[in-house]
């Protein structure tokens, strides 16, 4: 049975094919290992990884220095979210957090942190309000994502940033599932983003980004060989090496390059107005079945699109639709929080999400099997 | 050939700066510190023109370098 990916929240798949080839040219001619020699195949992976890493920070208007590679958007919020905060210190978070937040966060509340929780409210405007009320003196950081993996909902980033300068506190965002989607930027006034190379960004798996504005030093949270002042036991302060001790992941960060190369070339708004297209046929779908019902609540979303049918857990019914042909994510989509403020605990939601290559006809397809479903139970 | 080798600190500051020369019409290629600095291993730039030049350019760009040092070679 043919397989259709409705789960690029997760991660993007297929790729684009400029991608797989430059992965497949990595393996084969890249073999360096960049910034550990002077001889040509070192300097010549340094050079390469050099120039995914300008354009990754020309595309969230950073400096090269400050555009760490990392392994995943959860490697890169925990840099940042336990490089600036330690014990007795306070910081904020958003209800709608995923866990790669909300876990980092956690565990720094159990070491003496104080962690107080935002909620995202029905309007931005309403949203805005209640991180100025959690905003007090003292507040070390402010932690929000840009957009919910859950619901999709896109969050005031900008607004409260503001109110983070103003008061002088470190902004951390979580661009997983904004970035590659919705223009987003050290522009809009965050201290660090954070994101997946391999969702928006149409990277291979094992690749992230955390980006800077420099305002900052991160403290370490994994040390060792960095290519730069190896004569010192203390860990090089020149970024990015200080964040990226070991080999980085040459194969992946090249094939990162051509993702973004892809969404440059394909245009963002295209990719978008394409994607969102989508959602807007599974919704008017999901109308009309009974039972069915839509978490959409805000003003601005990516495309995601997160769904129940009453009767039916979430859970089983991705598992109806994964015998069907269609991949869905079921359940809790790593983000407890969230799922806590949408009072969809125990069981979560069925997401679908869409990417560049997925068409009309297969959502069509995939609202005619959730009819079936419906019709036949699970 | 006269020409400056300048230290710098890691392979993206080199990168960096060797981008940044080539992008202004300067000569700059990249290679290894034969000599280790007191800190450690590094990259120098090796550049045709005046050091003090370049050197301003880098700073103004955010790049700390690490020393100078002029050497001959044939062509």
């Amino acid at each position: 049975m043919r397989q259709v990916y409705f789960d690029n929240a997760a991660t993007t798949f297929p790729k684009p094919p400029s991608v797989a080839e430059a992965v497949k040219t990595a393996v084969e001619k890249a073999g360096g290992n960049p910034g550990r020699g002077g001889h040509s195949f070192s300097v010549n992976a340094g050079a390469k990884v050099y120039e995914v890493r300008a354009a990754a920070a020309k595309m969230f208007s950073a400096e090269p220095e400050n555009t760490v590679f990392t392994q995943n958007c959860t490697h890169a919020l925990n840099l940042a979210i336990k490089g600036i905060i330690r014990p007795g210190d306070r910081a904020v978070i958003s209800s709608m957090e995923h866990n790669s937040v909300a876990r980092p966060a956690y565990a720094l509340s159990k070491q003496g942190a104080r962690i107080s929780v935002a909620a995202i409210g029905r309007s931005d405007e309403e949203t805005v309000k209640n991180f100025r009320a959690e905003i007090t003196s003292g507040v070390k950081c402010v932690i929000c994502t840009a957009a919910s993996n859950v619901t999709g909902r896109v969050n005031p980033i900008r607004k409260i940033a503001e109110m983070c300068r103003s008061e002088g506190v470190c902004f951390i965002v979580d661009g997983a599932q904004a970035c590659g989607t919705v223009p987003i930027s050290l522009g809009d006034g965050m201290n660090f983003l954070c994101t997946a190379g391999h969702k928006g960004l149409y990277g291979p798996t094992g690749t992230g980004l955390l980006i800077s504005d420099g305002k900052y030093a991160l403290k370490t949270v994994i040390e060792g060989g960095t290519g730069a002042t190896s004569g010192e036991l203390e860990q090089t302060g020149f970024m990015p090496e200080r964040l990226e001790s070991g080999t980085v992941n040459t194969v992946g960060i090249l094939g990162l390059g051509q993702g973004i190369k892809y969404v440059e070339t394909m245009g963002m708004q295209r990719i978008r107005a394409h994607e969102e297209e989508l959602c807007d046929i599974l919704i008017d779908g999901l109308k009309t079945i009974d039972g069915a019902k839509v978490y959409r609540r805000g003003e601005r979303f990516v495309p995601i699109v997160s769904f129940n049918i009453e009767g039916i857990p979430a859970p089983a019914l991705s598992n109806a639709l994964s015998e069907q042909g269609f991949a869905l994510r079921g359940g809790l989509h790593c983000a407890f929080l969230a799922h806590k403020t949408l009072g969809t605990l125990p069981d979560g939601t069925v997401r679908f999400s869409p990417s560049a290559f997925s068409s009309e006809k297969d959502v069509y397809a995939l609202i005619n099997s959730l009819k079936k479903i419906c019709k036949t139970g699970v | 050939m006269t020409y400056t080798l300048i230290g710098v600190y890691s392979v993206t500051y080199a990168m960096k700066s060797k981008n940044i020369l080539n992008n202004m019409g300067y000569y700059c290629e990249i290679e290894r510190q034969e000599k280790n600095s007191r800190t450690g291993c590094g990259y120098v730039l090796r550049v045709r023109d005046d050091p003090q030049l370049i050197t301003g350019i880098l700073e103004r760009s955010g790049i700390k370098t690490s020393g100078k040092q002029t050497v001959e070679r044939g062509r």
